[in-house]
């Protein structure tokens, strides 16, 4: 049974295991560089989901030609789209508060921070 | 759809640089790690038929975040690791395990992958755009069609953040300076 949904829905249990990894680095990494890495893996792990969903078997492409169907479903790849280039956006604004920080305070270690937050 | 080799391999790969990405000490050799994991998880999109997808994730996901990444790390000291490895702080797994087993008990809800009756696939907006999108706006990509056209105020927004996150980045790397 458990074996059974092994084989028939894995990508999801990757999503849940990339959301662990990238909830794990953003909680426990101590530089703040890794931080943001862990949310880009948290946020792939979302867009597996969203991918695997549209998925059909068999399924072509969803670019329309004469006889070439059936389609994966096009909608979840659109937003996923979107979804990329806002995480890159995301990404830029979270390292530049990064690269500001280390010229203010000289460190990205996330306790020296806090230690020198509250002296 | 049973899983396949491929399939199993490029999951494995992703799932590796992944924990590689969160475990290593040293800040390059993790942000290489994630360059991988971008790579591997643009081929996934490609297993899955989504080229479009796949294409912006390698050159988005792979190419410009490691840009920024190495821009970053180039701005920045971070102090030599005198390990590989961090040390894993079980506190903590043990409160994302709690976090990965509720989503994972989850998952027998969802429908088998490549299922043609899962709700996504068959569902009536998906039908109607690969049924018209067409012969409504005369490009033969769908993805393109609906990106552009049906939803092009969706798209509109996203110029709007990456606008928004051009003038906070340049706002925040911007020295004051005080003759």
């Amino acid at each position: 049974m458990t074996l059974d949904l092994l084989t028939t829905h894995y990508n999801y249990y990757a999503v849940a295991l990339l959301l662990g990894i990238g909830l794990y680095t953003v909680i426990e990494s101590p530089n703040l560089v890794k931080k943001v890495i862990g949310m880009n893996v948290f946020q792939t792990g979302i867009f597996l989901f969203f991918i695997t969903l549209a998925f059909r078997n068999g399924g072509n492409p969803p670019v329309i030609t004469e006889g070439a169907g059936p389609y994966v479903s096009p909608l979840p790849h659109v937003l996923i789209l979107t979804a990329i280039v806002v995480g890159v956006s995301l990404t830029a604004v979270a390292l530049a508060l990064v690269v500001r920080v280390y010229s203010e305070y000289g460190t990205l270690d996330e306790d020296t921070l806090e230690q020198l937050y509250h002296d | 759809m049973p899983i396949t080799l491929v399939e199993a391999a490029l999951l494995t790969f992703v799932l590796g640089c992944a924990l590689g990405a969160a475990l290593l000490e040293d800040t390059l050799a993790a942000v290489m790690a994630f360059a991988a994991y971008s790579l591997g998880v643009s081929v996934l999109w490609l297993v899955l038929q989504a080229p479009d997808v796949g294409l912006t994730e390698a050159a988005v996901g792979a190419g410009i975040m490691t840009v920024l990444f190495l821009l970053a790390l180039s701005n920045t000291v971070s102090p030599d690791a005198d390990r590989l490895f961090e040390p894993i702080r079980w506190r903590t797994v043990a409160l994302v395990g709690g976090f990965v087993l509720l989503i994972g008990a989850t998952v027998p809800a969802l429908p088998a992958i490549g299922d043609p009756n899962s709700p996504v696939v068959a569902g009536e907006v998906s039908q109607y755009y690969l049924a018209n999108a067409y012969a409504e706006t005369e490009v033969r990509n769908a993805v393109t069609a609906v990106l552009a056209a049906y939803r092009g105020f969706d798209t509109l927004g996203e110029g709007v953040v990456v606008f928004s996150a051009v003038v906070v980045t340049l706002s925040v790397l911007r020295r004051e300076v005080v003759a």
